[in-house]
């Protein structure tokens, strides 16, 4: 068996895992579980953070820049 | 109470060694009709229905969550067939969790059956498109052909003819990217046993300056794990210098290929 590719490597991003491991494997619905049926919410949050890491670089850029001259 | 729900990472067939597994000291493995549950007890104030949509806008808290959960599963793996469960699957108690696994039992043991010497492989396939632009004259007879004759004509009809040009380019791009992708989806899927296409990512989420236009997870028997990755290297070599990119990663927890029927 080839080695687990957990393993293989750290750098696997998050997009990489949450493409698996949301709505696939076993997905229950019903009384017995909690389980949040509306999970693209992940997706957009990683969107927004996205943005806000760029906006945030900018801003930053913005306030680097005059010390820098 | 604390520490009163369950978070269920798979089930597996065989009793799960502690010893293997890192970083495990909430894990349980709980038994269940021959079925072995592999659980943590976690926190209503973290993991409630309420609470748990909270956490899944918090991107640090999916990171490590996430991550954990599918590490967990992938150690038990190494030992077992696993049947892995969504993230984020929680029962209100051992009875209900005993209850989900009676009432699904004949399912949950087709399922074990049909996985078992397989593994989950994921195959993303990009194109870029600016590679292939500059190659798209050598590839497409109908743009060298219209080129030749921009070439050859006044500068009036070169005009219109240019603008033909690209939509003809555009057309063919999406030709060329059509049928190398599906070349690339027939030579994985006849070594396969299934194989299940997903939506492609969009270029904000996986980093990368090149398209991603195939996104396929192939189920393989674990005797043809090392074909699949010398196909894949041979379509690379292939149309590679038409700016084609494979990246394959695997074998992950069999999360596309689990089908669990209702009752």
């Amino acid at each position: 068996m080839q080695e687990n590719v957990i393993n293989q490597s750290k750098n696997i991003t998050i997009v990489e895992i949450l493409d698996r491991v949301l709505n696939k494997g076993v997905v229950i619905t019903g009384d017995v579980v909690i389980s949040v049926a509306d999970i693209d919410l992940v997706y957009v949050g990683l969107k927004l953070l996205l943005t806000s890491v760029e906006t945030m670089r900018e801003k930053r850029l913005a306030i680097v820049k005059p010390d820098q001259v | 109470m604390d520490n009163e729900l369950i978070y269920v990472y798979c089930l597996s067939d065989t009793p799960l060694r502690l010893d293997d597994i890192s970083k495990q000291e909430s894990l349980k493995c709980l038994v269940f009709q021959g079925f072995y549950a592999v659980v943590k007890y976690v926190s209503p104030s973290e993991f409630s229905e309420e609470n748990l949509k909270k956490n899944l806008n918090d991107l640090l808290w999916v990171d490590i969550n996430a991550r954990e959960h599918i590490r967990m599963i992938g150690e038990v793996m190494q030992n077992s067939t696993v049947i892995p469960f969504k993230f984020g699957t929680l029962f209100n108690s051992e009875e209900s969790l005993a209850k989900f696994i009676q009432d699904y039992s004949g399912s949950l043991t087709e399922n074990l059956n049909y996985i078992k010497g397989k593994e989950e492989w994921s195959v993303k396939i990009y194109c870029n498109r600016s590679t292939l632009i500059l190659q798209i004259g050598d590839i497409s007879e109908n743009v060298d052909t219209l080129q030749k004759e921009i070439l050859e004509s006044t500068p009036g009809k070169a005009f219109f003819l240019k603008r033909k040009k690209i939509e003809l380019v555009d057309k063919e791009i999406q030709n060329v990217m059509q049928i190398c992708g599906q070349t690339c989806y027939d030579e994985l899927a006849a070594l396969s046993e299934q194989t299940k296409i997903n939506n492609t990512l969009s270029k904000e989420l996986t980093e990368r300056t090149d398209d991603m236009i195939l996104n396929v997870s192939c189920f393989v028997n674990q005797g043809r794990v090392n074909e699949l990755l010398s196909v894949v290297d041979e379509l690379l070599k292939k149309y590679k210098n038409v700016g084609f990119d494979m990246a394959v990663t695997g074998p992950w927890p069999p999360f596309s290929f689990i089908l669990i029927k209702e009752k």
